[in-house]
């Protein structure tokens, strides 16, 4: 909302204050100015539509100078002339089907009417403000808008068909054609203003073309209405159409307003217009809303919530330059009442004066004061504390966290094998692509990869961040390693990261890699039978001039598997003994499977197995290598005990069909 | 050659081979030969038993004298080697320790989570629980119960993802207040990180994706005056230093009356930049005392029980605290930014 200062002043008796000087007296007292225009010999404060939002009085000027006056203790000067119109003799019948939708509905007739354009300073005062002058009509509505914030409409008497102005509902499928050249097809949940032969406007939002002024206009009829701010809201955001008058009824319009408007509007008219004459009185259909009770503020209710205590005199004098109405009740209470202006949305209970209170006598001005409430230990964060855990844990192994968005394109999913029908879809992305929630974090790390490429020879990086599936958002970590090499150590590094995250965890390699994976390099990743996580390459496809390791884990489930409960184990009191093994496999044998054969005949003797190394023999086939270490908890074994249990490996592992090199 | 001869010829002789003596091996030669039990010296001492008993004892005397002098000239020999040996391997093993060390280094955590992760810590110390919500978020947590009703104007403050199956990307960590108060109640002090969402064009200062930090307290009696005390605690703590803050009244429905906290821009020093919008100020906290309606949300009686909340933006305040000047970074993936931190 652009505030001429200008205007301002004109409103507020000796205002003194230059234009920067008062752009931040209302940012801290009142509304978020955003900055200062200079236009022409006038200063444009720009305040932030956003703050104004409970404020409708501020949507016109003359309620910045309401504020201005209390802010500055200088006097204000109403614009509006009483012009004591006779309602007798209404120029227009006036029926509203449902006063809830339209507490007032007010109308002033002038006949003999010059449409011209404005003077110059009507038209400078508009364009000061972003408004573009059409003529002098048109020009008058903006204007009474722009300073009393009550939107109003102008029709061409001679262009509306004869009979009462009703205000209703639309038919369903009702047509208008709107002032800015647009059909709107309308259905009941809109209300619109008719005359006997169809709607002239929809109500609150824009005129029909039908019945605009134009050139030729002489009659004409000025509504200044006031609509159920919700009500437009719905509507306008139905049919897609925010106007300056719809913007300012759906903040709660008062409708006390609709009558001084007219006051103003005439006023001007008979300067804008000359000849121009009023036909009839007032016409104004009207069902006010029941007085709201005065509000009960106790002073030591106040100090508390405030957290200072304010003399009840203060308190007064601040809520009277607001124009609240104020009685003592007793020495510690006032009885509090809302300006009509204030009463439609903003201010209603005890807290909402708080806040007028404390904006006034300054929020500097309350001492900080720690609060007396009981130490408590805080509920513990279980999952916070396990996600720092695995991040720091993944940062000391070299992996650079990164954030990416949770957006998707079915494109991107489709290509990562998922189904776009699973996901969550946006009504309303950013970028008509975007539309899909993320269902897996595989699709951002793979384009950080690909991107940091151009940068990097060899990277580490990782995210933890949620898939967020239709049912459940789960949290995941994907790490990442990419280097121009044959793949191998990403790998492992990857795997030994999943074992740090995890010790006890295993692989065990799927036959169906996705399409993304490297057929060959792809597995999952159990612990105890639970799956927890996946293990692949991206698949030279997706990854140019590189290899990218991946490792996808589950946060949730890693979660639930690292807190199983540890118990411990007596230490052996008695020595064990070790032998090595080299058992030759196939060239594309499991070494999970030869260890766990090698541990299944063993039997219980075994304490420990432990992987030494392989090596690829000349023949393709793996040699593999193994120390065994065996003993029994209650005495030491002898030497042919150990070697019985060396000989049961032996030949059951050549029973097996392996090979061994003893 | 009488006994006493032979002594002294075999102490020097022996003597002087020690100090002849370049090697270990050289040394140890020598104690056998001279000091063994197959030795010369014990060879001499095999005669005295032919001898007078005076005799015999005066040159025991003198043998074990000669004994004496030989063993520490053997050890002082010995130190001496042992001493040149090891100057000889401390000299051989120069190490260039400006060699480059190899191996990985460690990674960086994302400048957000550094950020977050501060702030956690410091409102845990303070008592504060952290709690967490759904990013997929229901219209009532987001809105309703925050006393945001449909069809008011607030809900344009805050540019909302809908989902095609009715729900919405929260816009604020703020629904967690409420989901914070129906899981533990009061009184209550919890914090709640999280991603958010606001469907904005992205610029140097906008995002559709950030982070913010809700921060609730509810007791029976919670004023202004206690918001600003853990505001000014809580920003103290955050910058380390002075930081010059002002409040001014802003509308947000579900505190009243509502705050904003704006503290001068770090990166231009209030002279304005583009992430202060040229104003020399950034917004950093919305804050106020919990709107009664939202209490009743919660289901406390708002007669009984007040509180206070506000949301920080934990990505402006990363900007703020390492000076960056475009929020698109932070979820760029670009390492060149990230390893920065």
């Amino acid at each position: 909302m652009k505030f001429s200062y200008n205007w301002l002043r004109d409103m507020v008796k000796g205002l003194d204050a230059s234009p920067e000087v008062l752009e931040r007296l209302i940012t801290i007292k009142t509304a978020e100015c955003e900055g200062i225009e200079v236009h022409g010999a006038d200063f444009i404060i720009e305040v932030d539509n956003k703050s104004l939002t409970h404020r409708p009085d501020l949507w016109g000027h003359f309620g910045m100078a309401r504020e201005v006056s209390a802010i500055t203790g200088q006097p204000l000067r109403d614009p509006v002339m009483p012009q004591n119109f006779t309602a007798k003799n209404p120029p227009v019948k006036v029926s509203i089907d449902d006063y809830s939708l339209c507490p007032r509905y007010s109308a002033l007739a002038f006949d003999n009417v010059t449409v011209k354009p404005s003077p110059s300073w009507l038209q400078q005062r508009l364009e000061a403000v972003g408004l573009n002058p059409i003529n002098n009509i048109v020009d008058v509505t903006n204007f009474v808008m722009a300073e009393l914030a009550q939107p109003m409409h102008a029709f061409d008497a001679d262009k509306l068909h004869d009979g009462p102005i009703q205000v209703r509902t639309a038919a369903q499928g009702e047509i208008i054609e709107a002032l800015n050249g647009e059909s709107y097809e309308l259905d009941p949940s809109a209300l619109v203003i008719a005359d006997p032969k169809g709607a002239i406007a929809i109500a609150g939002i824009i005129g029909g073309a039908g019945s605009a002024i134009s050139e030729k206009t002489t009659r004409l009829v000025l509504e200044s209405a006031n609509f159920n701010a919700a009500h437009i809201r719905k509507t306008s955001s139905k049919i897609r159409l925010r106007t300056d008058a719809s913007m300012r009824f759906e903040k709660a319009q008062d409708p006390v307003n609709t009558v001084r408007a007219l006051e103003r509007a005439y006023e001007l008219l008979l300067e804008v217009s000359p000849g121009i004459r009023m036909v009839g009185g007032l016409a104004d259909a009207y069902r006010p809303p029941k007085e709201p009770a005065p509000i009960v503020l106790p002073l030591d209710w106040l100090a508390r919530k405030l957290g200072r205590s304010l003399p009840a005199e203060e308190v007064q004098r601040i809520l009277e330059a607001l124009m609240f109405k104020v009685e003592r009740i007793d020495a510690g209470t006032l009885s509090v009442f809302v300006p009509t202006w204030r009463a439609t949305k903003d201010v209603a209970i005890k807290e909402d004066l708080v806040e007028e209170i404390g904006r006034m006598v300054g929020y500097a001005s309350i001492l900080p004061t720690a609060p007396l409430a009981a130490a408590t230990v805080p509920a513990p964060s279980v999952e916070r504390v396990f996600h720092h855990s695995v991040r720091d844990a993944a940062v000391g192994q070299g992996f650079t966290e990164v954030y990416n968005y949770s957006f998707l394109s079915e494109e991107l999913a489709q290509r990562f094998s998922l189904d776009p029908d699973a996901h969550i879809r946006v009504t309303n992305p950013i970028v008509a692509d975007q539309n899909l929630m993320r269902t897996s974090l595989l699709p951002g790390i793979w384009k950080n990869i690909v991107d940091n490429t151009r940068h990097f020879d060899s990277f580490r990086l990782f995210e933890i961040g949620r898939e967020v599936h239709p049912d459940r958002e789960v949290p995941h970590f994907v790490a990442a390693i990419f280097a121009k090499d044959d793949g191998v150590a990403g790998l492992h590094e990857l795997k030994r990261l999943a074992e740090c995250l995890l010790p006890g965890s295993e692989s065990r390699p799927s036959p169906g890699a996705r399409k993304f994976e490297h057929p060959q390099r792809a597995t999952d990743l159990l612990h105890a039978g639970t799956l927890f996580g996946r293990l692949f390459e991206f698949h030279p496809r997706m990854i140019e001039h590189g290899r990218a390791a991946v490792l996808d884990i589950d946060l949730q489930a890693l979660m639930q598997l690292r807190s199983s409960n540890v118990k411990y184990q007596q230490l052996r009191r008695f020595p064990s003994s070790s032998f090595d093994l080299s058992v030759v496999a196939g060239p594309r044998a499991l070494i999970a499977d030869v260890q766990a054969a090698m541990k299944t005949l063993a039997g219980e003797a075994l304490v420990s197995i432990e992987f030494l190394r392989d090596f690829t023999l000349p023949t393709g086939d793996r040699s593999v290598s193994y120390r065994l270490t065996a003993g029994a908890p209650d005495r030491t074994m002898s030497a042919e005990e150990v070697t019985s249990v060396r000989n049961a490996v032996i030949e059951g592992m050549r029973a097996a069909g392996y090979e061994l090199r003893v | 050659m009488n006994p006493e001869s032979v002594i002294s010829e075999l102490r020097d002789t022996t003597l002087k081979a020690l100090d002849a003596a370049a090697t270990l091996e050289a040394l140890e030669t020598i104690r056998v030969d001279a000091l063994g039990r197959k030795g010369k010296l014990a060879e001499v001492s095999k005669t005295f038993g032919k001898l007078a008993p005076e005799e015999r004892k005066s040159l025991g005397i003198l043998l074990n004298a000669a004994k004496q002098e030989l063993e520490s000239g053997l050890d002082s020999r010995k130190s001496a080697l042992e001493s040149v040996a090891l100057d000889a391997r401390l000299a051989s093993e120069w190490f260039d320790l400006t060699t480059p060390a190899p191996g990985i280094r460690p990674g960086h955590l994302h400048p957000v989570t550094q950020v977050q992760r501060e702030i956690e810590d410091l409102f845990v110390s303070l008592g504060f629980a952290i709690m967490d919500g759904p990013e997929v978020e229901q219209e009532y947590y987001n809105f309703d119960a925050l006393n945001i009703p449909a069809d008011h104007p607030a809900r344009d403050m805050q540019d909302t993802f809908w989902l095609k199956d009715g729900r919405l990307l929260r816009t604020h960590t703020s629904p967690v207040q409420i989901r914070a108060l129906e899981k533990l109640g009061a009184p209550l002090k919890m914090i709640a990180p999280g991603r958010v969402f606001r469907n904005e064009e992205v610029d140097p200062s906008h995002e559709h994706t950030f982070y913010q930090l809700e921060g609730m307290m509810v007791d029976r009696d919670v004023s202004v005056a206690h918001l600003i005390y853990f505001m000014k605690t809580l920003l103290s703590a955050i910058f380390h230093r002075e930081v010059t803050v002002r409040l001014r009244p802003g509308f947000f429905p579900f505190v009243e009356p509502g705050f904003e906290l704006d503290i001068q821009c770090l990166i231009c020093a209030g002279k304005g930049c583009p992430v202060c919008k040229q104003s020399g100020w950034v917004e950093l906290l919305p804050c106020g005392l919990v709107h009664p309606a939202v209490l009743r949300s919660g289901g406390l009686d708002p007669d009984e029980w007040n509180g206070f909340a506000f949301g920080l933006g934990l990505t402006r305040l990363a900007m703020m605290r390492y000076a960056i000047d475009d929020i698109r970074l932070f979820a760029s993936g670009d390492l060149r930014f990230l390893n920065q931190f």
